[in-house]
C-alpha cells in the first residue's frame, strides 16, 4: 500500500524585501503509514505550519518533494488536493454565510454537490448541530476550531492534516476530540496531528516527529523516543538503608529517613536495579516506579538538545 | 464542474446577501443619472450620434454600472476572502485556476448584468414618458456580446487587481483614479465627436470606449466606433485579461492580510 504522505528532503526559504531569507524548513524527510496518527511536534516557529502549508500547496517547497497517495503535489495537485483534508491553524471566518451553507459550497469545491447527509452527521457529531443558522463570528472560538474540523471533512478525505486542533479548546470536549480522532482512524483515515498538548500527542500517536528551527531532529514510536530519552523514577520504602554501590547508569535522587529514590535508565528491570544494589528483599516495604512522559522527552530534545 | 458551480453559486449568493450595497445603490444612482442628465437636462442638450439625448444616455449608463460592478463583485469578493482566510481555502482545494476565473468572472458578469437591466428599465421607463413609445433594440446580439465580453473583462480586471493589491487602498485606488476617468471619458455622457480631433485620438486610447460604443450600437444602432472594431478589442480584452488572470493566480499570493 502506497504511504498516505511522504515527504523527502523538503525545504523552504521565505523570502521577503524586508526581512531577507528565512530558512522555514531546512530538508526534512518523513512518511505516515496508512492509518496511523502521526504527531508532528516542536516549539513555536520550528515550521509545522510551513510544512503543512507545503503539503496543502498552499506554499511550494524551495526543495524536495511531497508525495500524497504516490502522488507528487507539485505535479498532479488535482489529484492531492482531493485525498486531503486540512484544518488550519488560523480560522477561516466568513462573513456571509452560516455553517451550513459555508459547508454546503465546502462540498462543491470538493465535487460532492448534494451532501447534507455527511453535513448533518458532521455538525451533530462535532455538536454543532444548535449553531448551524449562526454566522462564523456569531460562534465561540471552540466552535469555530470545531467548524473548521467539520470543514476538513467533508468530503471524506484519506489524509488528514490537524494543525493545533485543540488550541482554544475546553478540556471536556478535547477528551471528546481525541475519541473523535480515534474514531476517524478507526475509519481508515491516517491523520497528521501537530498539538503543544504532549499528552495528546502521547495518547493519540503511535509515531511522532519531532521539529527544532526547521530541522526533524527525531523520527519514530512515541513509546520509543520517551524510553530513549527519559528516565525512569524508582521510589523505595525499606525497613533499614544498607551499604551499597550505585550499579551503572543509575543515580541517587534523595533520602529523607528510610526512603529513598532513584533515577535509572528506563530499559534496567526493577528487578535489575534491586540486585545491583543488592537490596534483599525483606528489607524492601514498599515500591513506587515512574515511567518518563512523552514530555520529558520533548524538552530533552529540545532544550538540552539530547540526540539519540 | 460541481466545483465550478459551486464557486459561481457562492460569488452569486455572496452579492445577493448585501443586495442593498451591490445592486440596489449602483441602480438608484444610475437612475439618478438618467433623471438629471437625461430627463432635465435632455432635451437642453443636442442631440448625440443623431439620436435624442435620454436614448444616448441609456446605453452608456448601462455600461458604466455594468463594468463598475463587475470590477467591485470580483475585487471585493477577493479582498474580503483576504482578510477572513477564504483566499487560502481556495488555494487548498481542488479547483483549477481555470475554474477559479471563469466562476468569478461570470458571476461579476451576472451582478453587473442586473444593475445594467435596472438601468435600461427604469431608463426606458423615462424614455416612454417623455417621448412616448419603447426606445428599441438594434441587435440582440451585440447586446448579449458586448455585456459578456464588458462583464468578463472586468471581472477578471477586478479579480486580478485585488490578487496584486497589497493592501485595501491600493486596490480604491485603481478603482477611483484608473477606472472612474476612464469611465467617465469614454463617452458615456456625450460622443466624442464633440471633441477636437486630437481628444479623439487620444479617447481611442480608452478601452471603455468601446465596450460603450458597441453596446450603444446594439441598443440604438449608432457609434463613434465601427462597431467591428469594438467588438475586435473587446475580444482581445478578453483575451489579455484572461491572461493576466491566470497570471495573477499563479504568481500571487494566496495569504491573509
Ligand atoms: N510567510 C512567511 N514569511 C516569512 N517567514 C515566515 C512566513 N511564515 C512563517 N515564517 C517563519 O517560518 C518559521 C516557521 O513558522 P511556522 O509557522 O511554520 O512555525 P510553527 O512550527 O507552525 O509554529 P507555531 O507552533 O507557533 O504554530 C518561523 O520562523 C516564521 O517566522
Ligand atoms: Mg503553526
Amino acid at each position: 500500500m502506497t504511504a498516505p504522505l511522504e515527504v523527502s528532503n523538503v525545504k523552504k526559504t521565505y523570502t521577503s524585501p524586508k526581512l531577507g531569507a528565512v530558512d522555514a524548513v531546512k530538508g526534512v524527510s518523513f512518511e505516515i503509514r496508512p492509518g496511523e496518527i502521526y504527531g508532528l511536534l516542536g516549539p513555536n516557529g520550528a515550521g509545522k505550519t510551513t510544512l503543512i502549508s507545503m503539503i496543502t500547496t498552499l506554499e511550494n517547497p524551495s526543495e524536495g518533494d511531497i508525495k500524497v497517495f504516490g502522488e507528487s503535489t507539485q505535479t498532479n495537485s488535482a489529484f492531492t488536493k482531493k485525498q486531503i483534508g486540512v484544518v488550519p491553524q488560523e480560522i477561516v471566518t466568513q462573513g456571509f454565510f452560516n455553517l451550513v451553507e459555508i459547508l454546503q459550497f465546502h462540498s462543491g469545491y470538493y465535487g460532492v454537490w448534494n451532501n447534507k447527509e455527511r453535513i448533518d452527521y458532521l455538525l451533530k457529531r462535532l455538536g454543532l448541530w444548535e449553531h448551524k443558522h449562526k454566522l462564523v463570528k456569531q460562534l465561540s472560538g471552540g466552535m469555530k476550531r470545531r467548524l473548521m474540523i467539520a470543514k476538513a471533512l467533508v468530503h471524506k478525505p484519506k489524509l488528514l492534516l490537524l494543525d493545533e486542533p485543540t488550541a482554544g479548546v475546553d478540556l471536556e470536549l478535547r477528551t471528546s476530540l481525541w475519541e473523535f480522532v480515534r474514531d476517524l482512524q478507526k475509519e481508515g483515515i491516517s491523520i497528521l496531528l501537530t498539538t503543544h498538548y504532549l499528552q495528546e500527542a502521547e495518547a493519540l500517536c503511535e509515531r511522532v516527529g519531532i521539529i527544532s528551527k526547521g530541522s526533524l531532529v527525531f523520527n519514530g514510536e512515541t513509546q520509543g523516543i520517551i524510553r530513549k530519552l527519559t528516565r525512569r523514577t524508582v521510589e523505595m520504602d525499606l525497613k533499614s538503608i544498607p551499604n551499597w554501590t550505585l550499579p551503572e547508569g543509575v543515580q541517587l535522587l534523595g533520602q529523607r529517613e528510610n526512603r529513598v529514590t532513584f533515577s535509572t535508565p528506563s530499559e534496567m528491570s526493577v528487578g535489575a536495579l534491586l540486585a545491583g544494589l543488592s537490596i534483599p528483599s525483606d528489607l524492601l516495604l514498599d515500591l513506587k516506579t515512574r515511567e518518563g512522559s512523552l514530555e520529558e522527552a520533548f524538552l530533552n530534545v529540545v532544550q538540552k538538545g539530547a540526540s539519540l | 464542474m460541481i466545483g465550478f458551480l459551486s464557486l459561481f453559486h457562492r460569488e452569486i449568493a455572496r452579492f445577493l446577501k448585501v443586495l442593498v450595497q451591490t445592486i440596489v445603490t449602483p441602480a438608484v444612482s444610475s437612475a439618478l443619472y438618467l433623471l438629471v442628465f437625461g430627463v432635465s437636462l435632455g432635451s437642453t442638450v443636442q442631440s448625440q450620434n443623431g439620436v435624442d439625448y435620454l436614448a444616448f444616455l441609456i446605453p452608456g449608463l448601462m455600461m458604466m454600472g455594468l463594468l463598475n460592478n463587475a470590477f467591485q463583485n470580483s475585487s471585493s469578493s477577493i479582498v474580503n476572502s483576504k482578510y477572513t482566510g477564504e483566499l487560502e481555502d481556495l488555494r487548498v482545494v481542488p479547483l483549477s485556476h481555470h475554474q477559479i476565473i471563469i466562476a468569478m468572472g461570470l458571476a461579476a458578469m451576472v451582478r453587473g448584468l442586473v444593475v445594467a437591466l435596472v438601468t435600461f428599465v427604469v431608463g426606458s421607463v423615462f424614455y416612454a414618458i417623455v417621448h412616448g413609445g419603447f426606445i428599441g433594440l438594434h441587435s440582440v446580439f451585440e447586446l448579449i456580446y458586448f455585456i459578456v465580453t464588458g462583464g468578463l473583462v472586468f471581472g477578471m480586471l477586478g479579480l486580478s487587481a485585488a490578487f496584486y493589491a497589497k493592501s485595501f487602498d491600493q486596490l480604491s485606488a485603481v478603482s477611483a483614479f484608473i477606472l472612474l476617468p476612464l469611465t467617465y471619458l469614454g463617452g458615456v455622457f456625450i460622443s466624442i465627436q464633440n471633441l477636437s480631433p486630437f481628444w479623439q485620438k487620444v479617447s481611442t486610447l480608452n478601452p471603455l470606449l468601446y465596450f460603450i460604443n458597441g453596446l450603444r450600437h446594439a441598443i440604438l444602432g449608432v457609434s463613434d466606433i465601427p462597431i467591428g472594431q469594438s467588438m475586435l478589442i473587446s475580444a482581445l480584452g478578453l483575451v489579455m485579461f484572461y491572461v493576466l488572470s491566470l497570471f495573477a493566480l499563479k504568481r500571487g499570493n494566496f495569504h491573509r492580510w
